[in-house]
């Protein structure tokens, strides 16, 4: 897998890619800005665009502008947002229109490499990674817990991995679950929670995101 | 006016009338001529005396009274037996009763000439006037007088002068000049002054204009010897001399009328409110431009009534007036400067008002000045805010997780052990502090807030309470200030509820109204909140440096609302 990463503090920026590196991760280039990174992403065509949301020159939000630019023009390239805010509102900002291949995750996440190559192929793979802090704080809304109450526990266990991004399989595997029996539960959970049950995957996500965050 | 004065007056009328009539009858002089003579004379000196009496400072008084003794004088020695003195002193006084009238209606109302080019002009008519004479006095036409000249010689008299005519015809053309001129400087008056000047200027110039016209038509008349014209122009002479005293009595009337405001304006003032001496005395000096300034000797600057730092300066469309001692300046038309006296009267009689409208004005400058440092200093603070987060996601941020980056890699280079037993429960410390941060940068200054805006801001502000919210915002951005205010509003009161209100749900609304930001927070809980609390005060005084209202409705038992509002303009 071959990665660019945008960041406009040194240490980050070389510190994971040194890391990467050491997990056989291939870092096709560094950037300290939004404007570098596509200029790399155009010349490199990674396989992901590794983002810090807050770059220069305004420090505010220069890291989902690149995603949407990056969208735009080189569509098969995924991006993995890295960010210090677990407010719903950016995650859903970054999913809105396309979730293929997007990831939302806290900075915090680059200290444990195994669950950052696991997003990172999650996100080439074109499924959408939500961090798992911001769905427990959601989740743990106690605003909403007359509406999740009708769950059963396991089904909010589904309930917050589906919020995640995770598959159908991917929420087998980590639960012990057959796919079958997630299958059921993801239905249930839908419908219990007035749902629409047809659609895509990633579509999915935004919609249980959209749900948690009224 | 004092009633000694019209006394005098009547007298003087009297005595003129007296003296023409007993003079007229030895000379057998008409009796319409007498009539109409003796009206203008009695009436000119009476109004003289009068005036002079009742406005001793003006010197109008004066011009009137030497203008009507020289008609009389003029006249009289024109009725006196024919002798070698009376044609030496009444030769001289002819034409200058018209020159004296000249100088009298260019002076009005003051009395005072106050033009370089009218006080030129009205030497040039004094010399004329007097020298007019000079040829006459010593000497007599070989042709015989067309003029008026008496039929014996003066005391002056030499012999038969030649070029007498030429010289006469020649003082006539300088005459039909002159009254032009005069005529132009009336009309050059009437054109320069203020609407409010000219009100009480105008009939006294329309009688003047005609005055110089029939000059100027009787001078012609000599210059070129219409004989016929004579009677019609006699008449002329007298009825512009009869007009001079009723448009001076229209004049004296009009400003009169005009000094009425100021006894209106001490009535007025008694009750005026703060901000309100303005408005009166603009009403009472007719100059709805004039504006108030109010000098504050500690700050040593001048304020409006509303007590904002004004300029005071006299420029060729604004003329200064000061009251009192360092107390306050009228800023006006010029034109007022005319009406000193008013402008005097009022601004004593105002004086008492404008140390309370003063007093007033530096409270309310004062308010300003301390409401203007509160914003900057609750601005300040929030400025303060942003930098610190800032310093902290650039610096320690960053440098911590830079040290996670580098304990993966050693996690990676030492075999499974104590070494990595103890390099993982560093990392797990790692992430703690870096949680830590996280949470006190938000604290310190939540960037959803600028990013994403009050209603995700607040949406996690609710999502992180204890007591479950219900939060209702329409999502529309507000001004950055106001942004800043409501979270820090909501975020405390929310942070109130969860430790004392004991509340079973919360309502936070934020709608727009009326160019206002309204934030809600309403709750369920036992109310009773202390407003004077430190928390619920600092809202109170981040609310007011916007100019926001904020209110605290805390009836025990029945829940609390907390209420800011805050203008978005």
């Amino acid at each position: 897998m071959r990665v660019a990463i945008a960041d406009d503090s040194v240490i980050v920026r070389e510190g994971l890619a040194r890391l990467l590196a050491d997990r056989d991760v291939d870092v096709s280039g560094l950037a300290a800005d939004a404007e570098q990174l596509l200029a790399l992403v155009d010349a490199k065509r990674p396989d992901v665009a590794i983002v810090d949301i807050r770059m220069p020159p305004t420090h505010t939000d220069e890291g989902l502008v690149a995603a949407d630019l990056i969208r735009g023009r080189f569509p098969r390239v995924g991006v993995l947002v890295l960010s210090q805010y677990t407010d719903a509102a950016y995650a859903l900002r970054l999913l809105d229109g396309d979730e293929t291949g997007r990831g939302y995750l806290l900075k915090d996440r680059i200290t444990a490499a195994d669950a950052l190559v696991d997003a990172l192929e999650r996100i080439q793979a074109g499924e959408c990674v939500i961090e798992p802090e911001l769905i427990e704080a959601l989740l743990a809304n106690p605003a909403r817990s007359d509406r999740l109450a009708a769950l059963t526990p396991r089904e909010r266990d589904v309930l917050a991995l589906l919020a995640e991004g995770l598959t159908d399989r991917g929420i087998g595997e980590r639960l012990w679950l057959s796919q079958s029996t997630v299958e059921t539960h993801v239905r249930h959970i839908l419908q219990k929670l007035d749902l629409p049950t047809g659609s895509g995957h990633n579509r999915r996500v935004h919609a249980v995101l959209t749900y948690l965050d009224r | 006016m004092t009633s000694l004065s019209w006394k005098v007056g009547a007298v003087v009328a009297v005595g003129v009338g007296v003296t023409d009539v007993v003079l007229s009858a030895y000379q057998g002089v008409t009796l319409s001529d007498l009539v109409v003579g003796t009206a203008v004379n009695a009436v000119t000196i009476s109004a003289g005396l009068v005036v002079w009496a009742s406005r001793p400072a003006s010197r109008m008084g004066v011009l009137i009274t030497v203008w009507g003794i020289c008609g009389f004088l003029a006249d009289t020695v024109g009725l006196l037996p024919d002798s070698r003195l009376g044609a030496t002193v009444g030769l001289p006084l002819v034409l200058l009763p018209s020159a004296v009238y000249a100088h009298m209606v260019l002076a009005y109302p003051t009395g005072r000439l106050v033009d370089r080019v009218d006080r030129a002009a009205i030497g040039v008519i004094y010399a004329a006037a007097l020298m007019w004479s000079l040829p006459l006095l010593i000497g007599s036409n070989p042709s015989g007088c067309t003029d008026c000249v008496p039929g014996v010689p003066s005391l002056l008299f030499i012999g038969q002068i030649g070029p007498l005519r030429t010289i006469g015809q020649g003082f006539s053309a300088l005459f039909i000049v002159l009254g032009a001129a005069f005529v132009c400087l009336v009309v050059r008056r009437i054109r320069r002054a203020s609407p409010g000047v000219r009100r009480t200027l105008w009939p006294l110039a329309l009688a003047a204009v005609f005055g110089g016209a029939q000059f100027i038509a009787r001078s012609a008349a000599n210059l070129f010897g219409f004989a016929s014209w004579q009677e019609t122009l006699l008449w002329l002479d007298r009825a512009s001399g009869v007009a001079v005293p009723i448009a001076l009595a229209i004049g004296v009337l009009t400003t009169r009328r005009a000094r009425g405001p100021v006894g209106n304006l001490v009535v007025e003032l008694g009750n005026v409110q703060p901000g309100g001496v303005r408005d009166a005395l603009a009403r009472t000096l007719g100059d709805p431009t004039l504006e108030l300034a109010l000098w504050l000797p500690d700050r040593g600057i001048w304020v409006d009534e509303r007590g904002r730092a004004i300029a005071v300066a006299e420029t060729s469309s604004r003329a200064v007036t000061l009251i009192g001692d360092d107390l306050a300046a009228i800023v006006h038309d010029p034109d007022l400067a005319d009406q000193r006296s008013l402008l005097e009267a009022a601004g004593s009689a105002a004086r008492l008002a404008l140390e309370n409208e003063r007093l007033h004005a530096e409270l309310r400058s004062q308010l300003d000045e301390l409401r203007a440092s509160r914003a900057r200093i609750v601005r300040a603070g929030d400025d303060e805010r942003r930098r610190l987060e800032r310093d902290l996601h650039d610096g320690a941020q960053q440098r911590l997780l830079g040290v996670g980056l580098v304990l993966q890699l050693v996690r990676a280079r030492v075999p499974d052990g104590e070494a990595a037993e103890l390099v993982a429960e560093a990392e797990s410390e790692l992430r703690e502090a870096l949680r830590e941060l996280r949470d006190l940068a938000r604290g310190i200054h939540p960037a959803v807030l600028v990013d994403q805006g009050l209603g995700s801001a607040i949406k996690t502000l609710a999502g992180r309470s204890s007591v479950p919210v219900r939060v209702s915002t329409d999502g529309e951005r507000l001004p950055p200030q106001v942004e800043t205010a409501s979270y820090f509003v909501v975020a405390e009161a929310l942070a109130n509820i969860a430790h004392h209100a004991d509340a079973g749900h919360v309502d936070v609304t934020v709608r727009r109204e009326n160019g206002s930001a309204i934030v809600e927070i309403r709750d369920d809980g036992r109310g009773g909140a202390d407003a004077t609390g430190s928390g619920l005060q600092g809202l109170a005084d981040r609310v007011k440096s916007l100019d926001g209202r904020f209110s605290v409705h805390s009836p025990p038992g029945s829940g609390t609302c907390v209420t800011a509002e805050i203008p978005c303009g």
